[in-house]
């Protein structure tokens, strides 16, 4: 940092030393320091990713022998079931009167079930991915808001691939 | 900031300068204020380099348009550059021009398809080695019904845009109960 004050001079010759003027440097910083304060994004924004697989070729790849099937009955209800192939091996129709409640609880009963599938995969890469994809049905009623928090539950156990089936308004 | 206030410091060099300001004349010691300009330096400038490091890691900048409250997520993810569909309860914006109410959007999708069809033919002018990612961000108030959301994106892969990423706030989605 300069310094701000100079050396005592002590044989009669000017020192080299200059003296910086603090106060245009402190002016420079302050105003510096007001303009990224005010220009600075303070609300963080993130993506939630989406495949959605009709009519393109568009879904990922990512193999994994369950399939998950989240359909809205409500908007604070909603039925959840764990597919392979065409077979139904884990279901449950969660709903309160609280949307974050029934939140709470597909979050507990997702741990459960991927807890109980995941003891019968040796390998443990398998293990990571045990559902390859999830489909989430909306509902008239439901807002957007509501679904993206259903996803982001979703999306909190692992489950790489999300899609949204298309729903007609009355349905 | 700090400020000493000391009625007994020996000045030197450019305190001399500040601190000789509260002397008075007659022999009487004054009230010496002495400015400590040094660390005060030191940590603006340090304020100014966290701030420009905060700057220059930031994501990508999303203009949000202006009637659209984003829902919350605690997964999202950085958001990538692509084209943004702004959805709110009156209209559909494409990169921040109408395209028409939501309910028109809905009837009759054909300029909808046509903005994202030039969009696509001009990505494709402009890279012409690479492949198309297809990616659109989806920008929808919360408050808006999600059959309409899903109908909406049920029209995008046939533009070739089948990786949507939908735009949210970073925080919990829903407030934490006991059960």
């Amino acid at each position: 940092m300069a310094g701000a004050s100079p050396t005592p001079q002590t044989e009669g010759r000017r020192s080299l030393d200059a003296e910086i003027n603090l106060v245009p440097f402190i002016d420079l910083l302050s105003v510096c320091i007001c303009f990224l304060l005010m220009t600075a994004v303070w609300l963080q924004i993130g993506a939630v990713q989406v495949k959605q697989s009709h009519g393109t070729a568009a879904a990922s790849g990512a193999v994994g022998p369950y399939e998950l099937e989240f359909k809205f009955t409500s908007p604070t209800a909603f039925q959840v079931a764990i597919k392979k192939g065409n077979k139904t091996v884990k279901s449950a129709a969660i709903k309160h009167d609280d949307l974050g409640v029934s939140l709470q609880e597909l979050d507990t009963q997702l741990t459960t079930w991927m807890d109980a599938l995941r003891k019968g995969v040796k390998n443990p890469e398998e293990a990571k991915n045990l559902i390859s994809a999830a489909m989430v049905t909306p509902k008239t009623g439901v807002p957007y808001g509501s679904l993206v928090a259903a996803m982001d539950v979703l999306r909190d156990h692992e489950i790489a691939n999300l899609g949204v089936v298309p729903v007609r308004e009355g349905n | 900031m700090s400020v000493s206030t000391s009625p007994t410091l020996k000045p030197s060099g450019f305190e001399h300068h500040l601190t000789g300001r509260g002397k008075k004349r007659g022999g009487k010691k004054g009230m010496v204020t002495g400015l400590m300009l040094t660390p005060m330096v030191d940590m603006f400038s340090l304020l100014v380099i966290f701030l420009l490091q905060c700057m220059s890691t930031s994501p990508e900048m999303l203009v949000i348009n202006k009637d659209v409250t984003l829902p919350s997520a605690s997964t999202g993810k950085e958001i990538k550059d692509a084209p943004v569909l702004a959805i709110t309860s009156d209209g559909v914006f494409m990169d921040q021009e109408a395209v028409g109410t939501v309910v028109e959007v809905l009837a009759n999708p054909t300029r909808l398809m046509n903005r994202l069809s030039d969009l696509r033919k001009r990505w494709v002018k402009s890279n012409p080695s690479g492949e198309f990612p297809g990616e659109i961000t989806l920008q929808a108030h919360k408050d808006v019904s999600s059959t309409t959301i899903s109908q909406i994106m049920a029209m995008l892969p046939s533009q070739h845009y089948g990786s949507i990423q939908l735009a949210v706030v970073a925080g919990s989605s829903y407030p934490r109960k006991k059960i």
